[in-house]
């Protein structure tokens, strides 16, 4: 045990260790350390809301002209779609896919459109295509300046990406209200919002693609005498062009999936409408089939813009698709003004949907209840309340005795001691684990989580992301949202725990059989394109508002990126050292966990990440089936038009993310 | 674009013969459209859809604007929505009552529809708790253990309205010291989601609800008879709910006899909930079932058009 107090770090978090288990013992006695003293919650919200009101009514005369400007083309659009039939549409959109990708593309996307018009979908999909085609021109030409700004001066880089981080992760129901009242009630606030929340991926491309342009080039450009505006629209941005029509491919993708969740804000009939109509409904034939059309339509846009991106199109000649573009608009000029939708036979197709859904809830209720409860009891319940709260007749059926709590200390502590015995911090680890079981996560004292993220932030990420994370907790604990901010981090914690292990185990089952891979893509593609509304309905019926609901809801979504990351890593796990390992005759486990896991580790560990940030996403909208942590102080302030409070809910979200997100970062670059 | 002909002949002819020296009111700006909100819920959006026919039948053109409740308000202070005919005054959220107080938009009383609120149970539970209805059966200790969850141990599980929409319910069950929890249930969807589930599969479930709606006419359920209020007051007491019309404060003076026809307007809860059956049970267009009743209820509604009018 020499080497645990010979090095400093070990020392340190051994200290934290006792003088959380300290805090624990204390709790039990004096309240100022169990939960955040109410006398320090200040009224954030009503300070914030008078500075944010008078700040945003004098901005309003310019909001309406912005509203006003950008809704007159959105309008235009809209009736130019509604106006022409969708034979004529559909062609022109067929040859775009002819011309970006080929036959194959062109087949797919007549298959999509036919079944887009069959169900019945038409009008709201077109409508939905005229908010994202407004949006996309904007996000990306805003993406494109800022990303070019950022490569012109290195200096504003990491204030740039820290704002980027800021708006992929804040919730966009935390920003509404402010939103409406500077643009008023209309499409406008919801492209804002879908606009702030699909720049990014365009400024990332852009700078990437910008900084990978090798010097020769701007040499050569330079030598030929080029002035600074020509070497970079003549020389830089062509050779960048690739990767800036990856960025447009990532904004039209983030784009839509936001112009979906904001039709919260109504005024536009589009499928995003549909969804959450059919989600007030609980029908879920009507919600699965609004969200197979977004999932047709979101992998057509992406297949279109891939090919521009990866071929720069010309699958066909410029002829040929403008003689069709030529014959889309005859077409549309001869049949305009026919009614030429298909009635709702399709829709009422999908209700049948309804009815199997609750014959198979009648049938399997009893299978459920024991899913639900075994979980409910075996996971949630200790992860929430602790062994302390759950070793009650009423939870577990037997009482916390002074015996059970001096066996509970004594198997922590031996197990504490042997894992740490070659490796302390495992030991320390183990320490934390039986510490945070037993007063489960949100009971644990507020000056030890303070203390705990305090350190692991410091050494991590240094002053700045010290500050940050200070800065969160401390907004959550004055503004009287500590409770539900720490049943955020547990909830999304057990569900990355469970997409994690899941997850994995598909990954590597994906990775060792090609078969396998196949079935399961398409099936992760439309777990993530989906709108989220959708799951929440069978969700509810087979397990009931609450907790648990929420998490089936967030793991449905969440899963997907280890499945991804974990395939993607050992996939690509060197293949002369599974050779080797192989050669040394280890068994085919043993390969998987002592050769390809380790060699996939920075992946591994990309794809934890990715899963907690998809969790964090989740929570406002499993906030719909019932929680009570900060999503759902998020749908509270928007009912209450409570712009202060949303945007202090908000803020604790994107702050939890930033902080998981650069701790995991440290990690992978270490 | 046929039913756009129709309306703008229609129009043409109101003008023609209607602007007698007996005119209650002008028509005002017939070539702009009046913009009524279509909120969520299938009975608004009914109730949405019978004032815009009504208003193309007095000559103006109707333009539907979905919209969600809570934002709407916003919309309709602006004048961006011109009319919102189906408020429920117990949902309403914040923004309403200041718009209310500070003259952006004006209440045109009640729409008349009969409405409850209280606590429902799906029928088959009066088998498991056989002092249903009478809110006596919730300090049954055997009704409870029915309604007990994980999560709300010892007591039986009440799903109450979404944390946004304040509870009330667990303000009552404080001061009846019923063994119950009540669980916020996070949206409209979520509760009617587990009313759906809970027949199907026949598990107890006691909730807070609300009528006229849709669901009550697919799955039958029994009100509780309520115990007794502490006090009057809207914390300790369920009152029916009003549901009124309102519009934007500059309706009146733009569009005068269209802002009589929608102050005349009443619909009936049974009609209501029929037409919300044929929509959301048998899947008939909205557009359909509210141009049948229309058709079917001239005598009703011609006096309010012609008292507009002339």
């Amino acid at each position: 045990m020499t080497a645990v107090w010979g090095n400093r770090q070990y020392r340190i978090w051994t200290g934290l260790l006792l003088l959380s288990v300290l805090l624990v013992v204390l709790a039990q006695h004096v309240p100022l350390f169990k939960s955040f003293p109410a006398w320090l919650v200040l009224d954030l919200s009503t300070w914030l809301n008078s500075v944010i009101s008078a700040l945003f009514e004098t901005l309003r005369p310019l909001g309406m002209l912005l509203s006003t400007l950008a809704e007159m083309p959105l309008a235009g659009i809209r009736s130019l779609l509604a106006w022409a039939p969708w034979p004529a549409t559909s062609l022109l959109v067929i040859l775009v896919a002819l011309y970006a990708g080929g036959l194959r593309l062109a087949l797919f996307a007549a298959v999509a459109l036919g079944m887009v018009v069959v169900m019945g979908y038409w009008p709201k999909a077109m409508n939905t295509l005229a908010l994202v085609i407004i949006s996309v021109p904007v996000a990306v030409s805003i993406g494109f300046a800022l990303g070019a700004l950022a490569h012109r001066l290195p200096k504003i880089r990491p204030a740039m990406i820290a704002l980027l981080d800021v708006m992929q992760t804040w919730p966009a129901f935390g920003y509404l209200i402010p939103l409406l009242i500077l643009f008023g009630f209309g499409p406008t606030a919801g492209l804002t919002a879908s606009v702030i929340f699909s720049v990014p991926p365009m400024v990332r491309n852009t700078l990437v693609g910008l900084s990978d342009v090798p010097p020769a080039i701007v040499e050569s450009a330079l030598m030929a005498g080029a002035r600074p505006r020509q070497l970079f629209w003549q020389a830089m941005v062509p050779t960048a062009m690739p990767q800036l029509l990856v960025g447009v491919n990532q904004t039209t993708m983030a784009s839509l999936s936001m112009v979906i969740i904001i039709a919260i804000i109504g005024g536009f009939n589009d499928l995003g409408w549909e969804v959450l109509s059919a989600m007030r409904a609980a029908e879920l034939g009507r919600s699965l089939g609004a969200g197979l059309v977004i999932v047709l339509i979101a992998v057509l846009l992406d297949r279109i813009t891939r090919g521009f991106a990866e071929r720069g199109g010309r699958a066909i000649s410029g002829g040929v698709l403008r003689a069709g573009m030529v014959i889309a608009l005859i077409l549309a000029v001869l049949l305009s003004g026919y009614d030429l939708l298909p009635g709702d036979q399709a829709q009422r197709l999908l209700r049948r949907i309804d009815g199997w859904l609750l014959d198979f809830v009648a049938w399997s209720a009893p299978v459920f209840a024991v899913l639900r409860n075994a979980i409910t009891y075996g996971v949630m319940l200790p992860m929430r309340i602790g062994f302390s709260g759950s070793a009650s007749p009423m939870v577990w059926g037997f009482a916390l005795t002074p015996a059970i709590t001096a066996a509970y200390v004594l198997v922590a502590v031996a197990l504490a001691l042997i894992l740490g015995r070659r490796k302390p911090m495992r030991g320390i680890v183990t320490g934390f684990a039986a510490l945070l079981f037993w007063t489960g996560l949100p009971a644990f004292p507020w000056p030890g989580v303070f203390a705990v993220i305090g350190v692991a932030t410091w050494q991590k990420g240094g002053a700045g992301l010290f500050a940050l994370a200070m800065a969160g907790l401390g907004l959550a604990g004055l503004s009287g949202l500590w409770v539900p901010m720490m049943q955020s981090i547990y909830l999304a914690a057990v569900a990355v725990l469970i997409c994690f292990v899941i997850g994995g185990a598909l990954g590597v089952l994906a990775a060792e059989n090609d078969r396998f891979s196949a079935i399961l893509r398409p099936i992760s593609d439309t777990l993530q394109t989906l709108p989220q509304f959708v799951f929440l309905i069978p969700a509810l019926m087979l397990f009931k508002v609450g907790e648990f609901t929420a998490l089936i809801a967030i793991a449905l979504y969440a899963v997907v990126p280890p499945i991804r990351y974990v395939e993607h890593g050992l996939r690509n796990v060197r293949p002369d050292l599974v050779e080797a390992g192989v050669q040394m005759g280890a068994t085919p486990w043993q390969l998987l966990w002592q050769v390809k896991l380790p060699l996939a580790r920075s992946s591994v560990l990309l794809g934890l990440n990715q899963t907690i940030m998809a969790a964090l996403s989740m929570l406002v909208i499993a906030a719909l089936v019932g929680t009570r942590e900060l999503g759902q102080q998020v749908y509270v302030a928007l009912s209450k038009a409570d712009a202060g409070a949303g945007l202090i809910a908000g803020a604790i979200i994107t702050a939890i993310a930033l902080i998981s997100d650069r701790l995991l970062r440290r990690r992978v670059s270490n | 674009m046929a039913k756009k002909l129709t309306a703008a002949m229609t129009a043409l002819v109101l003008v023609g013969f209607g602007s007698g020296p007996m005119s209650a009111a002008e028509l005002g700006a017939v070539d702009e459209p009046i913009k009524v909100a279509m909120l969520e819920w299938t009975g608004a959006q009914i109730s949405a859809q019978i004032a815009g026919k009504l208003l193309e039948k007095a000559g103006y053109k109707a333009e539907y604007i979905t919209a969600g409740n809570y934002p709407h308000f916003q919309g309709l202070a602006d004048g961006e929505i011109s009319a919102s005919v189906e408020i429920w005054l117990n949902n309403v959220g914040e923004v309403y009552p200041k718009v209310l107080e500070a003259g952006k938009i004006e209440d045109l009383g009640s729409l008349g529809l009969k409405t409850n609120e209280g606590w429902i149970y799906p029928k088959f539970m009066e088998e498991l708790c056989p002092a249903l209805p009478s809110w006596e059966a919730l300090n049954d200790p055997d009704c409870v253990a029915h309604l007990a969850s994980p999560d709300t141990l010892p007591n039986g599980r009440f799903l109450d309205y979404p944390a946004d929409w304040g509870s009330r319910a667990a303000t009552i069950i404080a001061d009846n010291n019923l063994p119950l929890t009540a669980v916020p249930s996070g949206s409209e969807g979520a509760m009617i989601a587990e009313l759906r589930a809970a027949v199907a599969a026949k598990t107890p479930l006691v909730m807070m609800f609300w009528a006229p709606h849709f669901i009550l006419a697919e799955v039958e359920v029994g009100w509780i008879d309520m115990p007794p209020c502490v006090d009057q007051s809207n914390e300790h007491c369920i009152m029916p709910p009003d549901v009124n019309k309102a519009v934007w404060s500059g309706f009146s003076e733009k569009w005068p006899a269209a802002y009589e026809v929608l102050k005349a307007l009443q619909i009936s809860t049974e009609d209501q909930q029929a037409m919300m059956l044929a929509i959301d049970d048998k899947g008939q267009s909205l557009d359909a079932v509210t141009t049948e009743w229309i058709d079917n209820n001239e005598a009703l509604w011609r006096p309010w058009v012609d008292a507009a009018l002339n």
